[in-house]
């Protein structure tokens, strides 16, 4: 039986502003993200990376062609729907971390999971047991100001686990760790990618990062120039 | 958690947070005070001019108010009484009737509305007993007496035991005419008052003026004003019962009720402007901070919070800053309005006009519920209004263009 991918993009372009000002950011992307998948995407800056992943979230949507996520196509959805869609099957790791800044780690962790409806009792403990598995354990009162970029970047990992998403997006994730930290976030998401199966897509020019991928998608103004499994 | 996020997230910036509170409060406090003060002034005003002739209301026979001939009677009186003393609200109803006369002492004589009262009712309502400046007020025994104003004494060259020659038009058209002994003087402050009008027992008066146990006006007193207010709709009905219409204070005195409803529109001019600016800094405030956090409002879109859920809770944080801010202020009014509630306020110098005005040199702010809540309700509901700008403007938030802001 034939595995459906998790996300599917299909001559998918996004243009950017209009006449002289017009930016090709991505041009007729097909790309299909499969369960399991620990994939890293690469290219020079401007290279569309960043734009595919928004797209590959459903953060935002192409000019042209489709993205289906799960199963549901994005053409046609309008913020709520859209809102619904990242909450239900996809999370998301910043660069900057992005956490809520006046929430601890842990409420920053149960935000996500309020936002799903789940009770008090069972939000406090599904934080504190995800924030176990990423190492946090102790720390999960302090708020991000307290806490190391590493430690924020766990957090984050944290949150865009907890609810159990179908595919973890991460844009240049470790761009502000040091290599240690940088090492510990790399073998965290590749040990949830295993032991959980979960799908990380993760758009990284770090070395670092691209050593533990299973599949190489290689960028270039805005087509995909490669895209290797090894 | 979305509350206690909104509840956090005005204190980010506690300075900022801290002089917008303080703003909301001095406003509130101000408006709970100036409200409690300039309704009090409003009720010492009606309750001392109502209280110096003509009483909390009245009844009177259809017309008599623009035509006050003294053939409109009330031809019996006592049923109205009993009925209108009847009411928990009234505590006293007291008949009376009225002459236009000319008053003579030797070769001088004056103009003077003349009353017949019940001596020992009319201390409950009117206060010219307590205004007897010379002499005493009228007595149930007396019969031959009369009680003038302080100016028309003057004017007739009258002290307390001199007669005085009253020359009249009777029910039956006939002349009336009687001579009274003065056994006191009053003076209220009010000119039109001290110069024209004397009070008389009611069963000489009606002797004198042939009416044949008639009155033209019964007034009624309560404890308070607004008991009287609120008992309108069964007043109106009594005095229909008796064929006589009810007049209500704004009735009786159209000049003071004029002269409030004048004072409360600018005063409330003033209120509002004071509720508009403030509202305004405050939404500055709030749609500064909205801008500041387009980023991270970015962000919670981007990891599944709605627009409208992001929208309700900047929404809520306004609520929060506005309760906080005006729930401050109300107290700090509510202290000081009880503080001048119980020692006053006084205008050095204007006491002149404030008696012209009925209103005592000392002023005493009232509490109720409206005047402590309106200024404050204001506030609250048009910074919630305000809220749809920022609102909107994050219902209008696109999740990367957000976090790229």
């Amino acid at each position: 039986m034939m595995t459906e991918p998790i996300v599917s993009c299909r001559g998918v372009n996004k243009i950017f502003g209009s006449g002289e000002l017009q930016v090709h950011a991505l041009r007729d992307v097909d790309l299909d993200i499969m369960p399991g998948d620990f994939a890293t995407l690469a290219g020079p800056s401007g290279s569309g990376k960043t734009t595919l992943l928004n797209m590959v979230g459903a953060l935002d949507t192409p000019t042209s062609g489709e993205v289906v996520i799960d199963g549901q196509s994005l053409r046609g959805m309008g913020k709520s729907e859209l809102s619904d869609l990242r909450l239900n099957k996809v999370g998301f790791v910043f660069q900057a971390y992005n956490l809520v800044p006046v929430l601890s780690a842990r409420e920053n962790i149960e935000f996500v999971l309020e936002l799903h409806g789940m009770p008090s009792a069972e939000r406090r403990d599904r934080a504190r047991e995800i924030l176990r598995e990423v190492g946090l354990e102790g720390l999960e009162n302090r708020r991000p100001a307290q806490l190391s970029g590493g430690q924020q970047q766990r957090v984050a990992v944290a949150r865009a686990l907890v609810a159990r998403p179908s595919i973890v997006l991460a844009d240049e994730p470790t761009a502000n760790l040091d290599s240690k930290t940088t090492e510990e976030l790399v073998q965290l998401m590749y040990r949830l990618n295993r032991e959980f199966g979960t799908t990380f897509v993760i758009g990284t020019h770090d070395p670092r990062v691209m050593e533990h991928s299973k599949r190489h998608i290689e960028l270039l103004d805005g087509r995909i120039a490669s895209d290797e499994r090894s | 958690m979305i509350a206690s996020l909104a509840w956090r997230n005005i204190w980010r910036q506690p300075t900022r947070t801290a002089l917008s509170l303080t703003g909301m409060a001095f406003a509130s406090m101000l408006l709970v005070f100036m409200l409690s003060f300039q309704f009090g002034s409003y009720d010492s005003m009606k309750a001392n001019i109502l209280r110096i002739i003509d009483g909390f209301g009245q009844v009177q026979p259809p017309g008599y108010k623009d035509d006050p001939e003294i053939t409109k009677v009330i031809r019996d009186p006592s049923g109205l009484i009993a009925e209108l003393e009847s009411l928990p609200q009234v505590t006293t109803a007291s008949a009376r009737a009225n002459g236009y006369v000319l008053l003579a002492n030797g070769e001088r004589s004056f103009a003077a509305a003349v009353a017949g009262v019940d001596p020992v009712k009319e201390v409950r309502i009117t206060r010219i007993a307590s205004l007897i400046k010379q002499g005493r007020p009228l007595r149930a025994d007396d019969d031959a007496a009369i009680v003038l104003g302080e100016a028309l004494a003057r004017n007739l060259r009258l002290k307390v035991g001199d007669r005085v020659t009253l020359l009249g038009t009777a029910m039956d058209g006939s002349v009336a005419a009687d001579v009274l002994k003065v056994v006191g003087i009053f003076r209220t402050g009010i000119t039109e008052i001290d110069r024209q009008i004397a009070h008389m027992p009611l069963d000489r008066f009606r002797e004198t003026f042939v009416m044949d146990g008639a009155v033209n006006e019964v007034a009624i007193i309560g404890r308070d004003l607004r008991d009287i207010i609120n008992a309108e709709p069964r007043l109106r009905a009594i005095a229909a019962r008796h064929d006589a219409v009810y007049l209500n204070w704004g009735q009786l005195q159209p000049a003071v009720k004029q002269a409030i409803t004048l004072d409360m529109t600018t005063a409330s001019l003033m209120y509002g402007t004071l509720v508009i600016v403030v509202v305004f800094i405050i939404l500055n405030t709030l749609y500064m901070s909205v801008l500041e956090r387009t980023r991270e409002f970015g962000v919670l879109l981007a990891v599944g919070m709605k627009p409208g859920q992001i929208g309700r809770m900047v929404w809520m944080e306004i609520i929060f800053l506005s309760l906080v801010g005006t729930g401050i202020g109300i107290v700090l009014g509510m202290g000081l309005a009880w503080y001048f509630g119980r020692v006053g306020v006084t205008f050095e110098g204007m006491q002149q006009i404030f008696s012209q005005w009925g209103l005592p040199p000392r002023i005493y702010p009232r509490m109720t519920p409206f005047r402590v809540l309106a200024g404050p309700s204001a506030i609250i509901l048009l910074i919630a209004i305000a809220g749809i700008i920022p609102y909107r403007r994050v219902l209008g938030l696109e999740p990367v263009k957000a976090m790229n802001a």
